[in-house]
């Protein structure tokens, strides 16, 4: 892949206080990818996301997006980005339509074409009649909805998304899953973070599995199948992050419920 | 939950009564002190002005001293005019408002708690035990509440007038308390048949905002009342006088003390024997359709209608040169008059601001052609004093999580975000203010004022750059929490 780089991290290092959360991270992501980015609670993921978003400071290591490392060429990088984080909060004393154009504007958007553009996909996704409801009225998946919307407004390169399918129904998830594939057929790139293996498993065209720190896996899922010789991504999941014993776990917790049901009679 | 709660052990006493009524009496109990557990880490209104640091233990009970001193400007009314009429429909008048709007802007989360409906009514509980035990956590506070504020005026009443006037009170009391409770009931009813949950907590919210705003100001004129302790008050019945609750009250003493036998007096007496009492016979038999209806409060289908804004629209492009700064005109435009928490913070001071000038000038003694001719205008720098509180709330939001987004985005420039929310707090909050404060003074005070209005205009954008200066915000308004400061 001879293309241009859109996203370069290099020993990126990040300590807090009392723990070290990044070992030395190197990656580098090229136009049209689909990385399926895992890892166990705490390893990380959600770190490296806002440093690349310029979120948190204070790393070592260099972050080069597009070519330019974003230490030091400013703020505008963040304009060809979009991002959906995990259970996000939206101003939701606005409505759908007002946060939307909000959104775009503070990405350089005009109002109207934002506020235009909004309309539609909210149409798109079914949430027409909801457009001018005030978003605290909306359950989870609609508000994931319209999070999903905000972040591509602005017709980003590079997505992150984190768990973006929480909340949404069937039909919903089928629509973002093949728009994920053909907005990286038309050579965007998407950080996928999710704990559903299966539906990273089937998304991505390449994935990074982290742990502790560090990067412990980055390939394809065939190559990770081929290396581990475990059948799913889920068993190359516990194997890699050392763990055993699911079976064992499930099974004494099922006694302590059974068994303080016998106690309570 | 190791908490003994007193009233708890009193209730042990009255059990019989519960079971009696085929109440499961320990799990009503659980219940109550479950919810008495969780009342000790809820601030209520009447405080809130001054919450600055999470203190320990029931700040309800702690309020009650607020009560209990407001109480003691009702003591003034016990010695004034012979006519119960009088007296006592101005007594029965302010402890109406104050408890109701109390009960309204404290207690509307027990009457309205859905959460029952996913952790209660999902479990092995009868619908009959788990509303008993929201009447009981709701009369054991009104009971406290009532007890604080009319304690001190009911021993002033005993002495003064005597046994039976005491008696007469007490038991109308207890009879405005049901009334009361089941009024409010009946209100809620009313609004979440015919609006959404959302309208409904708009009305608790501008509830609470005139109950801190009438607090200061009742306490502002309370002072001045004293000045007409001269005053002689013939009360004389009018027909309209049937739709005031709190004359209802006052005529059965009229009727039993003065032995006054007028129609009148015992019209309204029977009104005030019978209203309560068909009120909460009204909330029982409409409770079912009460619980059914706070299912709104989760309402998920509002549709709405496009809110066109037409003044944010003209003023941000008077004001804004860029699109973002566009941007954060109208979401600070829009948060500061949608946002419940803000309002309740930052509205009262509003009020008192409007209402301030105008007590300044006239509790002087002078004729209004005096006034007129005076320079009581520059009261009107009253008006600005809210400012510094408003720009210090600016900071924050009850959803300070959505910052995100302005932090993910390409705008790094902080300074900008607040010029533009400083504006439009210009716009939407002083600018109705001042301007109707200075029409007003306009008319009192002859045009020849209208410079010195405009200066005081003027004088508002430097204050409230110099309040933003003093505030240092180093992060993006509207990103902190409401609790950490205030």
């Amino acid at each position: 892949m001879g293309e241009e780089k859109v996203l370069s991290l290099s020993n990126l290092v990040m300590r807090y206080p009392n723990k070290q959360v990044l070992n030395g991270i190197n990656l580098d992501v090229y136009p049209g990818q689909i990385i399926g980015y895992i890892g166990p609670n705490g390893a990380g993921k959600s770190t490296t996301i806002k440093i690349i978003l310029g979120l948190v400071s204070g790393y070592e290591g260099t972050v080069e997006i597009f070519g330019k490392n974003i230490a030091t060429g400013g703020h505008d990088y963040k304009r060809r980005i979009g991002y959906v984080p995990e259970n996000a909060d939206v101003y939701d004393q606005l409505t759908a339509m007002e946060y939307l154009a909000f959104v775009g504007e503070l990405y350089g958007m005009k109002r109207e074409h934002a506020a235009e553009k909004a309309n539609q996909m909210l149409a798109a996704f079914d949430l027409e009649e909801r457009a001018h409801a005030r978003a605290s009225s909306f359950s989870k998946g609609m508000r994931q909805k319209v999070l999903i919307i905000s972040s591509l407004l602005h017709d980003p390169d590079l997505i992150f998304l984190d768990e973006p399918l929480s909340g949404l129904d069937a039909n919903s998830v089928m629509i973002v899953k093949e728009l994920l594939e053909k907005l990286a057929e038309r050579g965007k790139t998407i950080f996928y973070s999710s704990h559903i293996m299966d539906v990273v498993e089937k998304i991505s065209n390449r994935i990074v599995l982290l742990t502790d720190g560090h990067i412990a896996a980055d390939g394809t899922f065939e190559e990770l199948r081929k290396e581990s010789k475990e059948g799913s991504l889920e068993g190359i999941f516990n194997q890699l992050t050392g763990f055993v014993g699911h079976e064992e776990t499930a099974i004494s917790i099922a006694d302590l419920i059974t068994g303080a049901a016998a106690y309570g009679e | 939950m190791e908490n003994d709660f007193r009233s708890l052990k009193l209730l042990d006493h009255l059990q019989f009564v519960f079971r009696k009524l085929g109440i499961n009496y320990p799990v009503m109990r659980k219940i109550l002190e479950m919810k008495l557990t969780m009342d000790q880490r809820r601030v209520p209104t009447i405080f809130s002005g001054n919450a600055s640091e999470k203190k320990e233990g029931n700040q309800f009970v702690k309020s009650l001293w607020i009560y209990a001193l407001y109480g003691i400007i009702l003591i003034f009314f016990i010695f004034i005019g012979d006519n119960y009429m009088f007296q006592l429909g101005i007594i029965f008048g302010i402890s109406m408002f104050i408890l109701m709007t109390s009960l309204i802007s404290d207690f509307s989360t027990v009457l309205l708690d859905v959460r029952d409906k996913t952790i209660l009514h999902t479990k092995p509980v009868d619908d009959r035990t788990i509303n008993a035990a929201k009447i009981v956590h709701l009369t054991l506070y009104m009971l406290m509440m009532t007890g604080a504020f009319l304690g001190i005026p009911a021993i002033v009443m005993l002495i003064y007038h005597g046994v039976g006037y005491f008696l007469l009170f007490l038991v109308s009391t207890v009879w405005m308390i049901l009334f009361i409770i089941a009024l409010t009931a009946l209100v809620y009813i009313f609004i979440l048949r015919h609006f959404n949950g959302d309208k409904l907590q708009d009305i608790i919210n501008y509830v609470q905002i005139i109950l801190s705003i009438c607090l200061v100001i009742g306490y502002q004129v309370a002072i001045r009342v004293f000045d007409f302790v001269d005053l002689d008050i013939v009360y004389h019945f009018s027909w309209w006088h049937v739709f005031l609750p709190p004359i209802w009250f006052a005529a059965p003493f009229e009727l039993i003390l003065h032995h006054n036998t007028a129609v009148s007096t015992i019209v309204l007496s029977i009104i005030a024997l019978l209203l309560p009492l068909i009120a909460i016979y009204l909330y029982y038999r409409l409770m079912p359709a009460f619980e059914r209806n706070l299912e709104k409060l989760l309402d998920q289908t509002a549709m709405g209608k496009e809110k066109k804004r037409p003044f944010v629209a003209m003023w941000e492009k008077l004001l804004c040169r860029s699109n973002v700064e566009r941007a954060y005109f109208r979401l600070a435009y829009i948060l500061m008059g949608e946002e419940r928490d803000f309002k309740l913070k930052v509205y009262p001071s509003l009020g008192i601001a409007m209402v301030f000038p105008f007590i300044f000038i006239f509790s002087q003694t002078q004729s209004f052609a005096e006034v007129s001719k005076g320079n009581g205008y520059f009261n009107i720098y009253l008006a600005l004093l809210f400012i510094g509180v408003t720009v210090s709330m600016l900071r924050f939001s009850s959803k300070y999580k959505a910052a995100w987004i302005l932090h993910a985005a390409p705008v790094e420039d902080v300074t900008k975000s607040y010029s533009a929310a400083l504006k439009a707090m210009l716009i939407k909050l002083l600018l109705p203010i001042f301007m109707l404060i200075a029409v007003v003074f306009i008319l009192i005070f002859s045009v020849r004022i209208i410079p010195d209005m405009l200066i005081v205009g003027t004088v508002a954008v430097p204050q409230t750059l110099i309040s933003y200066k003093l505030l240092k915000g180093e992060d993006f308004p509207f990103s902190e929490k409401f609790e950490a400061t205030s």
